[in-house]
């Protein structure tokens, strides 16, 4: 064995064992150890990903060597990875961007507990992708639930404290939902580690036998996961966990908590389930029909708001909905728009939400409309920023989500009775996305003078804030990497895919 | 030629645009004398390239290994190409003069270079996806130019503007994906590129597809129900109109429903079609709704607009006919209606610069202040109207003769449309005619009716003084004041009224270069 | 040598146009004396000059002659043939008599360069679409004469006229668009739209799309009839004509409408052919319309008290006389309309004339004030008076033998029940037309009661009595020696028919 294959067990542990010792650090080393924690754990995550890369194939990692099913084990492929170099990298660069926030929003003694939270963030995100068991997954699950939780509340106010509560509520609620469905299918195939539960369902489709059990399981799943990770209509706790929460919090919970539900969500597809039972039950309409109806519900709340922050959030929903259409497609090619679309909402959503701070601390703090007028003019960067990450979300080519909305499409054009629907909720969406990014995109361009708006704004350089400029500056760069350069990306993603069953 | 030139054709207005907000230039003049320089020089290698054309293509990125930005200049791409670098320079010497007192020149003429090359993409665009990209980058090229006096009306005009291309784009993006899964290439291939096989069966899927992505395209080119924003968008500065909103931006919806319909569908397969049918409906309606608007409307800019509305509906007709010969009467209305309406944009754009009005009912008797100006709109509008002799008749002609060819009911009554639409098009055009000529009144009984004549002019310095920042239009000139525009902006309209008469009259080798192209459809 | 063709065309053209560009000296020809009888000078020696050289060319011999191929198999092109030579004959005289007249009346209207300059231009157009070899110039200088006789209508600048001339303008346009829609599908469905004596319609081409061709043809029917003031697109002709210069509205009623029926006649016998048409529900919805034109034309004449109004109701009703003839078919009828083409011609300008003379001395507009004219300006009074008659269609004036001859080609064209009910109509409108006419005869001569207004006003000056005197002299002779002219007409209906 390499050593190279010890790194995504060692990252879990990392992360894991850096929140307490954040815990004891005074705040301005907790955040160099957090900092120096996510980092590391890229790396080691890109060796293995250049590990798995040259192998061509995936590994199991059995901890303590116990086989199964006694032994909990780990399972590498290039998927899991490539998500965890990416989850790495987007954090610190969310961290990055809103670590003026972080300083001014959260008390000074509390913001070692901050880096205590995303550290075990971190290793629950990590232990979502790599992990085998469906159990472990479940406990991290809750690791990540509460995390969150804390990420949210940690600002203190009546609001936030109020979002953490719904938030609290709502994904327990998916988790028990979650954990009952494992019971089913524990019941059923009295296995608890992936491969092997995907044996037996496999024996139990071909008997014919526990249909109905089966059905539930996979239905109790989605449904908990689709809770946590805010499908519409179960989106009600997100705008304001996403909206008054401090900055990297609601960049984290956006681009990166959310998706890793979901991925745990296509591990179940692929790893526990098949997807082909998956494809034969009728959850997966289900979820196309949601995922269709988040696309454009989510994207009419967000034209309502006249909160920038709220409005980002709710759009937030609109994508969860393109990825949950994505899964409903019920094609290989489907699931891998979808985790494509992960990734250019990953980048893009918090793109957005950093530049929109810059944006709002332009503008004396004031995040409805009226007040941004003109701020693209004050803050130049986020104003720039924020323009790509719109454009990105209309769909622009050259930026993200266009390579994600040719993916989409060209997913629907494989399925039969699909077609139409996925691509006219596209379409619509994409004018939807239009409509309030657009908008708000003019209204940042407006001059405050021109439109007769008082606005007690300042002017921000660039140089002013070196943290937030460089997290925005790589946002975009990622933006653009993924724009542009998608295929090597995409069949990484295929591959990965592929190697998962 | 090396086929290198392609790119440098699009890049290069692109590169010199973006460059003039960074560039010190002393004056006005040194400004001018760069933009001007640089558009002459990309339309003389546009020529060179027209003259010599390199047969290869030229790939600049790939997005993937079936997603490419590539370019080529075959034959349809050749008129349009030509269309636009003859325009440009001559629009770019009228904006000088315009933009005079303009605030934020720099940024106008950015954004005006850039779309000169982002539209050179469209035209050299050598499949649906690299089309595709630069169709939507001329949305977000052009919006700051209708966003460009940052009045509030300005500011929902653009916003329309943006909602519709962008969400048309959306829908057009639809076929664009179909054509790249169910097309034997991806490039534009004369006669479609259908691979039928792989369809089998699902032919109302295909015809369905279609419907959208013409449906998509066709905001573009304004047709109703999505022709609200043309007119709206009618607020931006007048050499922005006169050649976006005239040529190059509803051109290029043209140009791609053209691109989709007969080089990517192909016409065979649609023809006779209940989409054929589906598609000529609303060309047929919007023919005679513009008009109709265009009538109704007392705004000078607007009425044109609608006008224009009406008359890019005539090329969707065309191009709807689905034959080689629809494809020629698209082609010749591309082109001829890009001369007269620029000029006539042109024109109303020096009445509204030397006169400050901007409404119909304002300009009794001008016509003897601005002879020149008037004498040339009035021909426009003769050429709008399909006076023989004029170079509207030609394209009107060889529409109508591709339809009574078609032998298609509704065909015949697009024909029937464009007559009504002529007569229209007679009522509003001349209306203006004879209102500036023939004034009913004395018209400096006018003027004082305009504006009390001295306490008026006292309060116009003052917006003068301040136009700029506050955005708002030229402020009315005394009826005695107004007199003809200088050279540079007549100099365009001279030029476009000798084209107007030399096409009208000797149409022929154009005439012939479209049945060349139309040609290889068949 | 076919060259020779432009010279009356381009000619006033070019002169009109010089009139027109302001070349700096916007005030001369307004009211400047010397300048204004140089300008009269210039424009008779030109309308003159095209004159001569319009009959010169239409009387030498066949001409034809290619300006340029607008587009392939479509070239502007002419072609001198005999319904051409009796068209621009008739345009020739009336055109020149007025234009003299209008060196008088313009007077007090004002801004005569510009009116001699649009007068000049339309007398170039008109030769031009006389001498039309081919469908789609024709079109063209159709168009043409629409654009610039509509300043004529509005010269005076009120804004009654300007609503008339776009009136009238848009009223012509619909018509040539109707037209126009018609020549695409002749285009297609015609061997060459070159104008053929009996028509050049493909019929194999054209079977089983007749429906859409008959369509075609009866638009362009009412199309090119509403230049005619035929029923439905008539009304703009009682709006232009009493707001125009009398001079204007005289070559309005005289000759302008009169495109309209030429226009008529090349679609109907040299592109479609009558044959296509003959039995056809394009007939008889054809006749229908003129009968109803003429009857109504006349009822509305009968009521109307506005002088000038009434004569052009009365124009509705007298062009749709020679539309009728066209209508029927037949030989005679054609002879017939042919010849109320020139009558009409002479009579309707002089009645103009007269009109415009009262109004020029008296500034009257309203047929009631005519009392007791007679006496005044008696010279004036009696051309009214053969005028008159001529066009009720009393012998010997000329209008008895057009309308004789309309009357007995309707009853042999073998078009049933329209054999007798058109000359009944004819003869109904002949009597209201008496009944419109001869109360200003009885009035002026033999004043019941006292003229409503006194004034000095007498004959007009030499220079405006001389054309009217010529026309009503023309009236009389042609009724009593219309021989040479009948040869001429029935040459061409025998060609056609």
């Amino acid at each position: 064995m390499e050593l190279v294959q010890n790194f995504p067990f060692l990252s879990i542990i990392i992360a894991l064992f850096s929140g307490p010792l954040c815990s004891i650090l005074g705040s301005r080393w907790a955040r160099r150890v957090n900092t120096a924690v996510i980092a590391l754990i890229g790396i080691m995550s890109a060796a293995v990903l250049a590990y798995t890369l040259r192998t061509g194939e995936s590994y199991v990692y059995q901890m303590g060597h116990y086989s199964a099913p006694w032994g909990n084990e780990i399972r590498v492929g290039q998927l899991e990875a490539f998500m965890a170099v990416f989850f790495c990298a987007v954090m610190l660069l969310c961290m990055l961007g809103g670590r003026k926030e972080l300083a001014l929003e959260v008390e000074e003694s509390k913001q070692n507990l901050y880096y205590v939270m995303v550290g075990l963030l971190l290793s629950s995100l990590l232990a979502l992708i790599y992990t085998n068991d469906i159990f472990t997954a479940y406990v991290f699950v809750e690791i990540n639930t509460i995390s969150a939780c804390g990420l949210i509340m940690i600002r203190e106010n009546g609001r936030t404290l109020e979002a953490a509560t719904r938030y609290m509520i709502m994904s327990l609620m998916g988790s028990g939902l979650l954990l009952m469905g494992i019971c089913f299918l524990y019941d059923l195939t009295g296995h608890l580690l992936m491969s092997n539960i995907q044996e037996k369902v496999a024996e139990l489709q071909a008997a014919g036998t526990y249909h109905l059990p089966l059905l539930i399981s996979i239905c109790l799943m989605c449904a908990g996961l689709a809770i946590k990770s805010a499908l519409f209509p179960f989106h009600a706790w997100l705008p304001d966990a996403y909206g008054y929460s401090t900055l990297s919090s609601s960049a984290i919970l956006s681009s990166l908590v959310s998706k890793g539900y979901i991925f745990l969500l296509v591990k179940i597809f692929f790893r526990v389930i098949g997807f082909d039972v998956i494809r034969e039950s009728k959850m997966i309409n289900v979820l196309f029909v949601f995922g269709i109806l988040g696309m454009i519900m989510g994207s009419i709340s967000a034209i309502q708001e006249n909160n920038v922050r709220r409005m980002i959030a709710y759009s937030s929903v609109a994508q969860i909905g393109y990825i949950y259409m994505g899964f409903g497609l019920g094609t290989t090619a489907g699931v891998i728009a979808s985790l494509y679309h992960i990734l250019c909402h990953a980048a893009t959503k918090s793109l957005l939400f950093v530049a929109a701070s810059g944006l709002t601390e332009a503008s004396g703090d004031r995040k409805d409309f009226f007040s941004l007028t003109g701020a693209g003019y004050r803050n130049r960067l986020a104003g720039v920023a924020f323009t790509v990450g719109s454009l990105s979300m209309v769909g622009i080519p050259g930026l993200s989500g266009f390579i994600s909305k040719i993916l989409f499409a060209q997913a629907a054009y494989e399925t039969t009775h699909r077609i139409f629907p996925a691509l006219i909720a596209l379409a619509l969406s994409t004018i939807l996305n239009a409509v309030y990014f657009m908008k708000t995109v003019i209204r940042i361009y407006t001059p405050a003078a021109r439109a007769g708006i008082q606005v007690d704004g300042r002017r921000i350089s660039m140089g002013e804030q070196k943290q937030k400029s460089a997290a925005l500056l790589c946002f975009i760069a990622l933006n653009l990497i993924l724009g542009l350069f998608s295929e090597p990306i995409v069949n990484l993603l295929t591959q990965g895919l592929a190697m998962f069953s | 030629m090396n086929a290198i030139i392609l790119p440098v054709l699009v890049l290069f207005p692109i590169l010199s645009g973006a460059l003039i907000p960074l560039l010190p230039f002393k004056n006005r003049t040194h400004m001018m004398v760069y933009v001007e320089g640089a558009v002459l020089v990309n339309s003389a290698l546009a020529l060179a390239a027209m003259l010599n054309r390199p047969e290869t293509e030229f790939i600049l990125f790939r997005f993937t290994s079936n997603l490419t930005l590539s370019f080529r200049l075959d034959s349809l791409g050749t008129v349009f190409c030509a269309l636009i670098s003859a325009l440009w320079p001559l629009a770019t010497l009228y904006a000088f003069e315009y933009m005079k007192h303009e605030e934020h020149e720099k940024f106008f003429f950015m954004f005006y270079t850039i779309t000169f090359g982002i539209t050179m993409g469209i035209a050299l665009a050598e499949d649906l996806v690299t089309m595709y990209c630069f169709y939507e980058m001329l949305t977000l090229a052009t919006f700051p130019l209708v966003l460009h006096t940052l009045t509030r009306e300005a500011v929902l005009a653009s916003r329309t503007y943006l909602y519709y291309s962008l969400g048309g784009a959306a829908f057009a993006f639809i076929g664009v994906i179909f054509i790249l899964i169910y097309g034997t290439t991806p490039d534009f291939t004369a006669g479609g590129v259908l691979d039928l096989a792989a369809i089998g069966s699902r032919t109302n899927l295909l015809l369905l597809i279609y419907v959208f992505c013409f449906f998509g395209f066709s905001v573009k080119a304004a047709m109703f129900p999505f022709s609200g924003w043309l007119p709206k968008a009618g607020v931006a500065p007048t050499p922005v109109t006169a050649l976006l909103h005239a040529v190059a931006v509803v051109k290029a919806g043209a140009f791609a429903i053209i691109r989709i319909t007969y080089y990517s569908f192909g016409t065979e397969f649609l023809r006779g079609t209940w989409a054929q049918t589906a598609v000529l409906v609303p060309v047929i309606f919007t023919i005679v709704y513009g008009c109709s608007r265009a009538l109704k409307e007392t705004h000078l800019k607007r009425r044109l607009a609608w006008s224009t509305v009406s008359n890019l509906s005539y090329i969707l007709f065309g191009v709807a006919l689905m034959s080689p010969a629809g494809l020629v009467g698209a082609l010749c209305h591309m082109v001829f209606h890009a001369v007269m309406k620029i000029c006539s944009f042109f024109c109303a754009g020096a009445v509204i610069y030397r006169s400050g009005r901007e409404y119909i009912f304002q300009l009794d008797g001008l016509g003897r202040k601005m002879p020149r100006v008037f004498g040339i709109f009035t021909l426009a509008g003769m050429a709008l109207m399909g006076v023989p002799g004029l170079c509207g008749f030609v394209s009107k002609w060889n529409l109508v003769k591709a339809a009574v060819d078609s032998q298609n009911p509704l065909a015949y009554v697009g024909i029937a449309a464009l007559m009504v639409s002529a007569l229209l098009t007679a009522i509003y055009m001349m209306t203006i005619a004879v209102r500036a000529f023939f004034p009913a009144k004395d018209p400096k009984y006018t003027s004082e009716e305009l504006g009390t004549a001295a306490e008026r002019t006292g309060e116009n310095e003052e917006t003068a003084k301040d136009g700029g920042k506050t955005g708002v239009s030229h402020a009315v000139v005394p009826y005695e004041e107004v007199s003809d525009p200088n050279w540079m902006m007549l100099l365009p309209l001279c030029i476009f009224v000798i084209a107007i008469v030399c096409f009208g009259l000797h149409p022929q080798p154009i005439v012939d270069a479209f049945e060349k192209i139309a040609s290889a459809m068949s | 040598m076919g060259g020779w063709i432009l010279a009356p065309i381009f000619l006033p053209v070019a002169v009109g146009v010089c009139f027109l560009l302001p070349l700096g000296r916007e005030k001369v020809g307004d009211g400047d004396g010397k300048a204004l009888s140089r300008l009269h000078i210039l424009t008779g020696i030109v309308l003159a000059l095209t004159a001569v050289a319009a009959l010169l060319c239409a009387w030498t011999g066949d001409r034809s002659f290619t300006l340029l191929e607008l587009m392939d198999g479509i070239p502007i092109y002419f072609h001198i043939d005999d319904v051409g030579r009796l068209f621009v004959t008739v345009i020739s005289v009336v055109w020149v008599l007025v234009g003299f007249y209008a060196f008088v009346y313009m007077k007090h209207e004002g801004k005569e360069r510009r009116f001699f300059g649009f007068y000049l231009i339309v007398f170039g157009v008109l030769i031009a679409l006389s001498f039309a070899g081919n469908l789609v110039t024709m079109y063209l200088f159709y168009e043409l004469m629409t654009l610039t006789s509509m300043p004529l209508v509005l010269h005076n600048g009120s804004r009654e006229a300007i609503m008339a001339a776009l009136k009238y303008l848009f009223y012509s346009m619909c018509g040539a668009y109707l037209g126009l829609f018609g020549i695409f599908f002749l285009y297609k469905y015609c061997d060459t739209l070159r104008f053929t004596a009996g028509g050049t319609l493909n019929l194999t081409l054209a079977a089983g799309n007749t429906t859409i061709l008959m369509i075609a043809v009866f638009g362009m029917l009412i199309g090119f009839g509403a230049k005619a003031g035929m029923f439905p697109l008539h009304a703009w002709l009682p709006a232009a004509h009493p707001v125009a210069p009398s001079p204007a509205s005289a070559v309005m009623s005289g000759i302008i409408a009169k495109a309209g029926v030429l226009a008529v006649i090349r679609v109907v016998y040299y592109v479609v052919g009558p044959d296509f048409i003959r039995g056809t529900w394009i007939q008889t919805a054809w006749m229908t319309l003129t009968l109803l034109t003429v009857f109504m034309g006349s009822m509305l004449a009968f009521r109307e008290p506005v002088f000038k109004k009434r004569l052009a109701y009365s124009t509705v009703s007298q062009v749709s006389y020679i539309l009728f003839g066209l209508s029927a078919l037949s030989p005679t009828a054609m002879e017939g309309a042919l010849l109320h083409v020139v009558f009409h011609a002479f009579i309707k300008s002089a009645l103009f004339l007269t009109a415009g003379i009262f109004i020029f001395q008296t500034g009257k507009e309203r047929v009631e004030d005519f009392r007791g004219f007679g006496k005044k300006m008696p010279n004036t009074l009696w051309c009214y008076t053969f005028a008159a008659l001529a066009l009720i269609g009393i012998p010997p004036t000329c209008g008895f033998i057009s309308k004789w001859y309309l009357a007995e080609g309707a009853l042999e064209a073998g078009v049933g029940v329209f054999g007798w009910l058109g000359p009944a109509v004819l003869l109904l409108s002949a009597l209201l037309t008496a009944g419109y006419l001869l109360p200003l005869v009885t009035n002026g001569f033999f004043p019941k009661e006292k003229a409503a207004v006194e004034t000095q006003a007498g004959d007009p000056p030499a220079l405006m009595l001389t054309p009217l005197v010529i026309l009503a002299a023309l009236t009389v002779l042609l009724g009593v020696f219309p021989n040479p002219l009948i040869r001429f007409v029935s040459g061409i209906a025998a060609s056609v028919l």
